[in-house]
């Protein structure tokens, strides 16, 4: 006979395995299937700058707190996504207004922008495309993970990166990202980061739901007269450019992506092959043409 | 003891409600008025009462008071918490994941007080009041928005107080700043609104001995 604990005994009636089945359902009212795409929809104009997504992301995922100092960029002190940090809360101060001091306040935050940045999981993704090992795979779930034990360190994945995501390891010398909680999600769980976020400005879901939940929060938004915001990242928008199609997590944003430390058009690396191929091959044709005639000029010289 | 009623959240008073009027026992009130706190760069501009004359001091040794306009200490000195820490910090100074959200004690500046001061983010700064000194380091922001008082520009200086020497985010403590002044009826501290001075530099501290 196995030990139990005797509490475990006043439980014998509970249909519980541990974990309530398809958590998801509740917390965020979407079933998490294998099959489906899933992503984060993070709408910054209901982020409060709390970094519990910072918080409850390295806790689940057990991540080291590293270079621990002032940045000096607002109250951001943790700087931008690496390794060791799957979110980034970033906190942009907008308060003057063409040089003038603003006097009164201005609508979202006033104009103190907050963000919690994420790994994308493009539709394309270029750090899979650059992966030599095959330890970067799309999930069942539609989403980009590194498995660590197959990841040699060689690091292409990171200069592939339009957003500046992936990073390697100082600790173990592999690759490391958000993983949108692959072992969550494996257990019916929405991602730690969405299910603390207490403004919802962290939706998970899946991503057609999403995508529909975000236009009307930006039609709402327009209704309202904030005549700014747009969706970065949703199918043909800004940020899914450069054959990226989509970004599995995308952003709803006031003001140019610039602001936001987002590339204003990111593409991937792999349109670039191609053309520098070509080029290489011309300037190797080229070169060639060049040798041959100097040869032929100097055979004649030695007549 | 019954249990008070969760409508009536009021733990310390006996019928666990809240009231705006109440037949005895308060020190102040219930009218309300404008007074300027016990320090201010300026005059009350409301009447002539300049601040409460009910609110409970201790004047001795330790605790001195600015004057109304002290010109040693010319800037408007405000404390207050940080999201990332919980009540004085200790719990969450202690713990790596909160810790590095706000690792380090600063003070927060406008910035046409730091040019005029010759100050850049992350200098270090000292504050000081009659009370005593301290130095941390400069967040220069237009957060703090100057205030145009009588003609005068007056500045706000923001100090997180939770600070300490103790855990993974450290900083010099707020409270060396403060003065003992306490609310009449329930004798909270003043220490929302103070005077201060605020230069560039750091303090002189003990040279530690080699271990």
């Amino acid at each position: 006979m196995t030990a139990v604990h005797p509490r475990a005994l006043e439980y014998v009636d509970s249909e519980l395995d541990g974990v309530i089945p398809d958590e998801s359902e509740l917390t965020a009212g979407t079933r998490i299937e294998p099959g489906k795409s899933y992503g984060f929809f993070t709408d910054t104009t209901l982020c409060i700058g709390c970094k519990a997504c910072e918080v409850a992301c390295k806790e689940w995922n057990a991540l080291p707190a590293d270079d621990m100092r002032l940045t000096g960029m607002s109250y951001d002190n943790t700087g931008g996504l690496g390794a060791n940090t799957w979110r980034h809360v970033a906190f942009i101060e907008q308060i003057s207004r063409n040089g003038e001091r603003a006097t009164e306040m201005t609508p979202f935050q006033s104009n103190w922008l907050m963000m919690s940045d994420v790994c994308k999981h493009c539709g394309n993704a270029p750090c899979l495309e650059a992966c030599p090992t095959g330890a970067i795979f799309r999930t069942e779930f539609d989403t980009v993970v590194v498995q660590q034990d197959i990841c040699n360190g060689c690091g292409y994945c990171v200069p592939a990166c339009p957003f500046s995501v992936v990073e390697v390891s100082l600790i173990d010398g592999k690759a490391h990202k958000c993983t949108l909680c692959y072992d969550r999600m494996k257990g019916g769980l929405e991602p730690a980061c969405a299910k603390a976020c207490p403004t919802d400005s962290i939706q998970f879901g899946e991503l057609s739901d999403l995508q529909e939940r975000a236009e009307r929060r930006v039609d709402q938004l327009h209704g309202q007269g904030a005549a700014s915001a747009y969706l970065y990242g949703a199918p043909g928008g800004p940020g899914a450019t450069g054959g990226l199609e989509r970004l599995h997590a995308f952003f709803l944003l006031t003001d140019e992506p610039e602001v936001y430390n987002l590339p204003e058009a990111p593409s991937r690396p792999a349109n670039r092959v191609a053309p520098s191929l070509a080029s290489g091959l011309a300037t190797i044709a080229g070169l060639g043409l060049a040798a041959a005639a100097l040869l032929a000029f100097a055979g004649r010289d030695e007549r | 003891m019954e249990a008070i009623d969760g409508r009536a959240p009021f733990i310390m008073i006996a019928d666990g409600r809240g009231s705006l009027f109440v037949p005895s026992g308060l020190k102040d009130a219930p009218l309300p008025t404008h007074y300027e706190p016990v320090e201010s760069p300026v005059r009350n501009p409301f009447y002539a009462q300049q601040d409460n004359p009910v609110a409970k001091k201790w004047e001795r040794e330790g605790n001195p008071y600015h004057e109304v306009g002290d010109p040693r200490f010319p800037h408007v000195l405000t404390t207050y918490r940080l999201t990332e820490h919980h009540a004085g910090a200790t719990p969450t100074r202690s713990v790596p994941h909160t810790a590095e959200l706000q690792p380090e004690g600063f003070a927060e500046i406008p910035p046409e007080l730091a040019d005029q001061l010759g100050i850049e983010t992350l200098d270090w700064v000292v504050l000081a009041t009659a009370r005593g000194e301290i130095e941390t380091k400069a967040l220069v922001t237009e957060r703090l928005r100057p205030l145009e008082i009588d003609g005068r520009r007056i500045y706000q200086v923001g100090m997180p107080w939770h600070f300490g020497w103790i855990g993974y985010a450290t900083g010099d403590i707020a409270n060396v700043l403060t003065s003992v002044v306490g609310d009449p009826n329930t004798s909270m501290h003043e220490n929302k609104a103070l005077t201060c001075s605020l230069r560039a530099g750091r303090l002189p501290r003990p040279r530690r001995s080699a271990a």
